[in-house]
């Protein structure tokens, strides 16, 4: 049976979105992180009204859990690609769709697809929570800077999250992949940030740290916020491109 | 005795596990060998202020071996094979040989302690070695019983998410909430600016048997004995709950 070209991509992507939709440990990834982002915000928020009033943003108290948040993005990453190696489910894929580059591809549309809403849901929440209860006490903030930085949130989680699952693709393993994950993110990184101050604007997550937070005068040689995406973007397309490479050249 | 050395071959057999064995290891040391650059310059500039912890922050952050240590040992019996080769579960071939589920549970328990305590002891000698390689006379003292604290620290943390992935038999949820919660940006550090009970969390309890941190409510000894606590009761809730439930479900 011969199908032109746009029908098989959507088919193609259908069958990717229906495979994500229906692992049941996604939701659960995406509930769990609603939830401990809202805890989150709260502990954040009552420790910043704790703190002196008047003088903190509310954005960066609502954007202070994205270190957290990010780990569930992590998570969801890994396993949409990792998924498929436990057992053997990728054969069956490679055999109904055996185009393996453009396959990987769609996947991670289609992980994009479901990342992007979630993210800006998950990281809008977050800021809601903390404006509600620090209405009256913190700085008000321009309706403009905090589409941005909701924009600039919701993009950077995307980004791990395909990161991510490029790295789960190249290791095909759950664990290692979030060891390895989870280390360079929550220990190696904050780490070597006061070792390396010359390069450390130049990784993915401190890169992507400013595609979200408003910039502050304190902080020499920043990057803005279309810096830090294209950054963040270069680092997630050559894990990408290594993937598919790999991807094509090994046994399945 | 025989469910022991099995345990331990089962471990040892997994690739995980050296993985789990390198990072314990040698993380630790490499984290106090960075900290010690940084702090030498302190040092000579003379505004070192917490020269004290320089070794053991290591060995606070190096806790992550024993994590994956203790996740593995538990989530590898419940991976799914492959359908190719019988889609079946790993723990049911262990409780058909060994039936007595408590005891089962003991073995494997019994194995990890022994892997998270003379991996412990590696640690700290790669740790100290470091320390006094960089630091040289500035080098902190390490006392006895402040490194027993750690071994503690390590055995405990190891048995925690042994029981945590008991209860969720699988070993993504506990790895991450564990990996995040003994790095720089805990949470319980965190929830300890909000609230003062906070400071009865495991890991934050258990730190305090070696660590030297400002605000500190606990003395080493009651830190280990709220951290021996959480573990119990950690433990006992698996025991319960293993023992009710369906092998493979």
């Amino acid at each position: 049976m011969s199908v032109s070209s746009s029908r098989k991509i959507t088919q193609i992507l259908g069958a990717e979105l229906d495979k994500l939709v229906t692992l049941p440990l996604i939701w659960r990834t995406l509930m769990g992180t609603f939830i401990l982002n809202l805890g989150l915000a709260a502990a954040f928020t009552s420790a910043g009204l704790q703190g002196a009033a008047g003088t903190q943003s509310i954005l960066n108290i609502g954007l202070a859990s994205m270190g957290y948040l990010q780990a569930g993005f992590i998570i969801l990453g890994i396993f949409a690609t990792c998924s498929e190696y436990t057992g053997g489910q990728i054969r069956t894929t490679l055999t109904t769709i055996p185009w393996r580059g453009f396959q990987l591809s769609t996947k991670h549309l289609a992980l994009a697809i479901i990342t992007i809403p979630a993210a800006f849901i998950i990281a809008a929440s977050g800021v809601l929570y903390t404006f509600i209860m620090m209405r009256d006490t913190a700085v008000v903030i321009e309706i403009d800077t905090m589409i941005e930085s909701l924009a600039g949130a919701t993009g950077y989680l995307t980004l791990t999250t395909l990161l991510s699952a490029a790295i789960g693709a190249l290791l095909r393993r759950t664990t290692p992949a979030l060891v390895v994950l989870l280390g360079y993110y929550f220990i190696v990184s904050p780490l070597s940030r006061d070792f390396l101050h010359s390069i450390k604007n130049y990784f993915p997550d401190t890169a992507g740290y400013y595609m979200y937070m408003p910039p502050s005068s304190d902080e020499i040689n920043v990057l803005t916020p279309m810096q830090g995406t294209g950054i963040s973007m270069l680092w997630t397309l050559i894990f990408f491109t290594a993937a598919i490479v790999f991807y094509r050249k090994r046994d399945a | 005795m025989r469910a022991f050395n099995a345990e331990l071959s089962k471990l040892f057999s997994l690739p995980g596990i050296w993985l789990a064995l390198l990072i314990g290891a040698f993380a630790p040391a490499v984290i106090a060998a960075l900290d010690s650059i940084a702090q030498k310059e302190e040092i000579i500039a003379g505004v070192s202020t917490r020269l004290t912890e320089v070794g053991y922050i290591g060995l606070a952050l190096g806790v992550q071996g024993v994590i994956i240590l203790g996740v593995l040992a538990v989530s590898s019996e419940y991976l799914t094979e492959s359908s190719e080769s019988g889609g079946g579960q790993q723990i049911t071939t262990s409780l058909t040989v060994v039936s007595s589920r408590f005891l089962f549970l003991l073995a494997k328990a019994g194995a990890v302690t022994v892997i998270s305590i003379l991996l412990c002891i590696v640690a700290i000698m790669t740790t100290v070695s470091a320390t006094h390689l960089i630091l040289g006379e500035y080098a902190p003292a390490f006392e006895w019983s402040k490194l027993i604290g750690a071994v503690c620290y390590w055995t405990f943390t190891a048995l925690l998410a042994f029981g945590i992935t008991i209860l969720t038999k699988n070993g993504i949820i506990p790895l991450a909430v564990l990996i995040i919660n003994s790095s720089v940006v805990s949470f319980s550090v965190l929830l300890s600016k909000v609230t003062k009970l906070a400071f009865y969390l495991p890991d934050r309890a258990g730190a305090e048997m070696f660590m030297f941190t400002s605000d500190r409510l606990h003395t080493p000894f009651t830190g280990g004995v709220v951290m021996f606590a959480w573990v119990a009761v950690i433990f006992i809730v698996a025991a319960i709950v293993f023992h009710r439930r369906d092998v493979a479900s």
